[in-house]
């Protein structure tokens, strides 16, 4: 069977949000876009499907190669689908967070992070290096199951497709049973975010119940607003360098790592990780912040409590008088 | 992807950059020194801000904190920061300085309406804190 990719039906939906978006962003808040950002995202975009056609041929040969091992046959009846699109999205949480968890696989994903706006051209912000970063590998159990690999591509271009909208600060809050279940701007704004709490949390796709049952689910707080970007912002909106900094980043670390166990740590260690701990990963960032966070507490607890206070004590010594 | 659906995409990623240069968005500026310490606090994990230099045109600052000074520069909409270690390498621009942070795609930061002396008098302040 032949499907289509849905994606490329949806990409003139893309173009059209966008526009609408820069026009709110106009009228509200002219800090939401900036046009070398938006058009470095959509260049990266744009050579990220070239990479893509490139390398789907091999994709899909080693899917239909792997599928004859399969352990179901799987038809296509629309209920298989809708299986495909839960398992796909829960391959796609686990590709996630290994992508911002070991330093190979967010080389490639950096590049989605690395515009310091929030906005639906960031959605389109992709990896050129996806195939080298081997970010398939978690799509290829779905094969040894039984999901034909035509159903398993398209499944996987309708989540991309969802994962469009959900880039944006114009939708504030979803009804709440949709935030319960869905993943919506308000969850993902957090992933994007480089505020110490918000590090590393909320890797799903379509559904958010995969953060909440594996502890890494993190709200949206109205007193900590998302800043958007990576922890050492890129300060330049050079494609290249945009496409390929962490990348030049490991080359560079492993030629200089002592002894091979600090050089294999530069390619599989979080993000953040070095042999002499002279770096900070997202868990020192969290403990320093957390620390810093219990000693202002700490302080506040200290102090003689506000005006309020003042004014009490102050009346019971007029009636003490 | 084809020929057409590549051109197609070139041309309208010209067209929309186009309309978000056309509706002018993107402005923005670090205004007083409480931003440009706020700032470098926010995006510099362990970082303690204490005084702060700002360059007239809102472009770019420099903040002294624990042990090293954070370079601010107006990046698009938003503020990128590098934090150096002093004696930073300063020097003179029109009208203002220019600090070397030592990263060629970075590049260099200009601050309008600050002399070297100022640098020099911020770079002291660490020893002082």
């Amino acid at each position: 069977m032949q499907l289509p990719n849905p994606v490329d039906y949806a990409v003139p939906g893309f173009i059209l949000l966008v526009l609408i978006e820069m026009i709110v962003a106009w009228v509200k808040d002219r800090k939401r876009y900036e046009p070398k950002d938006t058009l470095t995202s959509l260049a990266l975009g744009t050579g990220s499907s070239v990479a893509g056609a490139l390398t789907t041929g091999l994709l899909y040969g080693l899917a239909v190669w792997l599928w004859q091992f399969r352990l179901f046959d799987i038809g296509y009846a629309w209920y298989w689908f809708a299986l495909c699109f839960v398992i796909d999205d829960f391959a796609y949480y686990l590709f996630h967070r290994s992508a911002h968890r070991v330093r190979w696989f967010w080389a490639s994903h950096v590049i989605h992070h690395s515009s310091q706006h929030y906005n639906l051209s960031t959605a389109l912000r992709q990896t050129w290096t996806g195939f080298i970063s081997i970010a398939f590998l978690f799509r290829l159990p779905l094969f040894l199951i039984g999901f034909p690999p035509a159903m398993v591509f398209f499944v996987g271009g309708l989540n991309l497709i969802y994962q469009f909208w959900i880039h944006t600060e114009v939708i504030g809050r979803m009804p709440r049973w949709f935030e319960a279940v869905m993943n919506t701007p308000s969850h993902h704004r957090v992933h994007h975010a480089t505020n110490p709490r918000y590090l590393d949390r909320n890797y799903a796709g379509v559904f958010i119940v995969w953060d909440k049952w594996l502890g890494s689910f993190e709200p949206e707080r109205e007193d900590d607003a998302p800043r958007y970007g990576i922890v050492k912002n890129l300060g330049s909106f050079n494609l290249l360098w945009a496409a390929f900094h962490e990348w030049i980043g490991i080359a560079k670390d492993v030629w200089a790592a002592p002894g091979l166990r600090a050089k294999l740590g530069y390619l599989v260690m979080p993000p953040g990780w070095s042999h002499d701990g002279s770096r900070d990963t997202s868990e020192i960032i969290k403990q320093r912040w957390l620390a810093k966070e219990q000693a202002r507490e700490g302080a506040e607890w200290k102090k003689p409590i506000s005006s309020s206070s003042g004014a009490d004590q102050a009346e019971r010594r007029q009636q003490a008088g | 992807m084809n020929w057409t659906q590549l051109a197609g995409s070139i041309v309208a990623i010209l067209v929309l950059a186009g309309v978000a240069r056309l509706l002018r968005l993107g402005e923005s500026r670090i205004n007083t020194a409480e931003d440009a310490r706020r700032i470098a606090e926010e995006m510099l994990a362990g970082f303690d801000a204490h005084a702060a230099l700002v360059s007239q045109d809102g472009g770019a600052a420099l903040v002294a904190g624990n042990g090293a000074i954070a370079v601010l520069k107006r990046h698009g909409a938003q503020v990128a920061a590098r934090r150096l270690l002093p004696p930073l390498r300063v020097h003179p621009a029109v009208e203002g300085v220019t600090v070397e942070t030592g990263e060629r795609l970075f590049g260099s930061v200009t601050l309008l309406g600050v002399v070297d002396s100022d640098v020099r008098g911020l770079e002291a302040s660490l020893t002082r804190v």
